[in-house]
């Protein structure tokens, strides 16, 4: 009997013993561990295939190196990606030839693939070849940046690799610090390709190939991505030290859910909550919000330039005097952005070259009357106003005030609530006369927005608006070296925008990113979502 | 034993006679989707630089270039061939999300009933036994509020009070803690895999994950399965047999469940299997709310994004459920009442 019960006792201080062992171990493996929380979620681990979501992009920084990467820089005292400072990933430094038609990258001796085995030039090349020529995503991108086939791309040595412009083109090498040019791992991706399928697309699909600063430790589709950090990775900077040792993404799509989470103290960092659930939450203090201005987009109300009545300037002219801006823009986003409206222009002149930029709009029904007056529709006219169910949040506010303003004018407005895939394919077709949507660049230098959103007879032209004046600044802008010419020639794209108002800057929303007060290093990325290299815990 | 195997030969028979409403099903849903407005291909071509050519490689990987005749008989003979096509959305075969989501949905939807049941059926007795007493209009009352709070809104009350006010209930992500490792995938019921794999932490932190979820999908239905056993019962203790078990003076315990509830729990289970199968579809709410990986929401996501193989596979994995759960009823109506045969 004496016996059985020290025998319990025994095992009764063991288990203690190992709880309170146990414990801070778990602790500590807690605070070296993100646990990212979003209502969106990974689908491949390639982002290069057609489909890709956003998040899936954002595991792909850290799981695959570029080229090169962005700086930082401090923009109102927040970090955010600086599209002039292009610091090495894999290149330890690169060359530009006097003419600007040459890049040579230098490669990283020491960097190594996941697999232990040396990044070389081959590897670079290979992956270039596939962004470039491959049925994937990178392709059009790459374009932007005069990177269009593999013979541009040449192996000098093996840690040597050369890249030819048939243009001096400032954005070919931002390009390459985008998100689809990955370098992969070429002798595994190959061992793995079909012939069918040369460039490994489906198994780089389920399968990463790479030297980035975290692996996969698990990755189930739509729902979750484990990540642990590769040990080896030295390509970090002290802004991208890869601090965490495990890193999880999470998929949880009700954004109430989420704001518990961080609230909680359960997950670390979520950048896609409701507009009032932030402002509860910043209100409370006891969490880190940072409200970054998403300074490469812009969320605008686009009318069809070429459907009547839109086809005429002074409609739209006196659309953009009646919409009520203020309220919209506290109704939809609780103030949480940079208003694009209400600028003054001294002498009618732009003051700026940038895009998107304030416009010199506000609300001014007498202003919108004459306009309706001069287009000779005194009484107005009926249309419907469109959105998607994915931006129903700010959206539905919105519609419901521009109905209400509208109709102060004569022009009565039919709200459309449209499913997200029947609202693209509506507007691929060119046949929503008036709707709202939000674009974002990657590389938001004026010319890029006004050649990919403002010209030619394509899906990102939301206004189909061909003005040959614009049409031919734009191209012209793409390839000036000047930067005084280049100013004057944004400064002329901006005023044609106002004057034709194709369609109405509204503002730029906020990136809200909530998080754990001990998380630090946190940076608005270009492509809007979290890199997780950024993030330490204090 | 006989009469077991005949059993089993009629609800083949009857299984294979249901085939045609699957394969009307199959067709209906698959030209259903095509005839809805959006188009797939635009909506996952959304890459910043997408344009016609992305658009047409995804069509061409859909099949969407091919005229509509010919893609139905391509999905017929895939289908045939077990092949549910694959989901742009997810990057996967429709076949393996189904199956890695399907186990997720049946474990949450049969526990919810399960205590739905448990709480109905003693609640109607109850409720049967003492008509327009106290008892009676608190059931009454409770079945009110259960059905008149929508799952999203029970859900979310429920999270708030368990999860973020009292700290009770894990984290609502999901089946099980993220921090947990999984147990070798048996059944794909992750408290049955736990006991199996002899993880009882495990199996613990499942549970726990699973209950909040549980419990708010059982709210919802409590009130209809209560409402029928109470008329039921009521019909059940008025009739003569129960006159007459009583004037014996059988047992009251007896007379209830023996005599009065077994035959009243007739048009309960007819009720509970469409209330099951209406659960396995209908509760996308708590399954977004509780971010729980199951087929519902995986469904609802696919529909948004007219990713056309994915509502397909889950239309026509919920008709051949149905059957199966009509067919599963019919067999304990004769477990119930030897007179009825299927």
């Amino acid at each position: 009997m004496r016996v059985r019960y020290s025998g319990l006792t025994f095992g009764a201080v063991a288990v203690v013993a190992l709880l309170l062992a146990t414990q801070p171990v778990r602790a500590q493996s807690r605070a070296e561990t993100l646990r990212y929380v979003t209502g969106a979620s990974v689908n491949t681990l390639d982002p290069n295939v057609p489909g890709t979501t956003r998040e899936a992009f954002a595991v792909s920084l850290s799981t695959y190196d570029r080229l090169v990467s962005f700086g930082r820089k401090q923009l109102n005292g927040k970090w955010v990606f600086d599209l002039d400072t292009i610091t090495g990933e894999l290149a330890e430094s690169y060359d530009v030839s006097a003419d600007g038609l040459k890049i040579t990258f230098h490669l990283r001796k020491d960097a190594r693939f996941q697999d232990g085995t040396p990044v070389t030039a081959e590897d670079v090349k290979w992956s270039l070849d596939r962004a470039v020529t491959a049925p994937v995503l990178g392709k059009a991108q790459l374009l932007t940046g005069s990177l269009t086939g593999a013979d541009q791309f040449k192996v000098i040595d093996p840690s040597t690799f050369e890249v030819t412009l048939p243009k001096p083109d400032k954005l070919a090498l931002p390009n390459l610090a985008t998100v689809y040019p990955i370098i992969i791992n070429s002798k595994v991706a190959r061992a793995n390709a079909t012939s069918d399928d040369p460039w490994a697309i489906a198994w780089l699909k389920e399968h990463t190939a790479g030297s980035g600063a975290y692996m996969i430790e698990s990755f189930k589709p739509g729902e979750q991505v484990i990540m642990k950090r590769n040990e080896a990775w030295n390509r970090g900077t002290p802004d991208k030290s890869a601090f965490f040792k495990r890193v999880i993404v999470q998929t949880v799509p009700e954004p109430a859910t989420r704001a518990n989470l961080v609230e909680r103290g359960d997950a670390d960092i979520t950048v896609d909550l409701q507009a009032s659930d932030v402002q509860a939450l910043e209100n409370k203090g006891a969490l880190k919000v940072i409200s970054t201005p998403q300074y490469n987009s812009v969320t605008f109300i686009s009318m069809n330039n070429t459907i009547p009545p839109f086809d005429n300037i002074n409609v739209r002219r006196a659309i953009a005097y009646a919409l009520p801006y203020d309220d919209m823009f506290k109704a939809a986003l609780f103030a949480r952005g940079t208003p694009l409206f209400g600028a003054t222009w001294t002498d009618g002149k732009p003051t700026t070259s940038a895009f998107p930029f304030p416009q010199p709009i506000k609300l001014d029904l007498d202003k919108a009357r004459e306009y309706l007056k001069a287009a000779g529709m005194p009484d107005g006219f009926s249309t419907t106003f469109s959105f998607n169910v994915g931006q129903a949040s700010t959206a539905e506010p919105m519609a419901a005030l521009v109905k209400e303003s509208l109709g102060k004018i004569g022009i009565k407005v039919d709200i459309q609530k449209l499913p997200d895939a029947q609202m693209s394919t509506q507007i691929n077709e060119k046949k929503l006369p008036f709707f709202t949507e939000g674009i974002v660049a990657w590389l938001p230098s004026t010319d890029y927005f006004y050649r990919n959103f403002y010209t030619g007879n394509q899906r990102w032209n939301y206004s189909s608006i061909n003005n040959a004046e614009l049409n031919a600044l734009a191209q012209e802008a793409r390839f000036e070296p000047d930067k005084a010419k280049y100013d004057e020639e944004g400064k002329k794209l901006n005023a044609i925008h106002v004057a034709e108002m194709p369609q109405i800057a509204l503002w730029q929303p906020s990136q809200d990113a909530v998080m754990a007060a001990s998380l630090d290093g946190y940076t608005y990325q270009f492509h809007r979502q979290v890199d997780y290299r950024d993030l330490r815990r204090k | 034993m006989r009469s077991l195997g005949a059993t089993i030969a009629r609800a083949a028979k009857r299984f294979m006679s249901s085939l045609p409403a699957l394969f009307g099903v199959l067709v209906f849903t698959f030209l259903l989707m095509r005839v809805l407005p959006g188009d797939p291909a635009v909506f996952f071509a959304s890459g910043p630089n997408a344009g016609k050519e992305e658009i047409e490689v995804i069509r061409r990987q859909m099949g969407l270039d091919k005229p509509v005749p010919e893609q139905l008989l391509l999905y017929l003979y895939d289908v045939g061939r077990g092949n549910l096509g694959k989901s742009l959305m997810t990057g996967q075969a429709v076949t393996t999300d189904l199956r890695e989501r399907l186990p997720a949905s049946l474990e949450l939807t049969l526990t919810a009933l399960l205590i739905a049941l448990v709480s109905a059926i003693p609640l109607g007795v109850l409720a049967a036994l003492k008509p327009g007493s106290l008892i009676d209009h608190g059931v009454r009352l409770f079945c009110a509020l259960g059905v008149c709070v929508p799952t999203f809104v029970s859900g979310l009350l429920l999270i708030y009070v368990f999860y973020y006010l009292l700290g009770l209930a894990p984290d609502p992500t999901g089946r099980v803690d993220v921090f947990t490792s999984l147990p070798p995938a048996r059944t794909g019921f992750l408290t049955i895999d736990f006991l199996l794999a002899g993880d009882f932490d495990g199996w613990w932190a499942a549970f726990r994950q699973l209950i909040l979820p549980a419990m708010t999908m059982a709210l919802f239905v409590i009130a209809p399965l209560a409402r029928i056993t109470r008329a039921s019962m009521l019909v059940s203790l008025g009739s003569d047999f129960i006159r007459t078990a009583r004037s014996v003076g059988l047992s009251w315990w007896r007379v209830v469940v023996t005599y009065a509830l077994r035959n009243a729990i007739l048009p309960v289970i007819t009720i509970a299997g469409i209330v099951f199968s209406t659960m396995l579809g209908a509760n996308v709410l708590v399954e977004k709310v509780y971010s729980w990986p199951g087929v519902a929401s995986y469904a609802l996501d696919a529909l948004l994004s007219s990713d056309y193989a994915p509502v397909q596979g889950f239309v026509l994995l919920m008709a051949s459920i149905f059957v199966v759960v009509n067919l599963l009823v019919d067999v304990l109506y004769g477990i119930a009442d030897p007179r009825v045969s299927i």
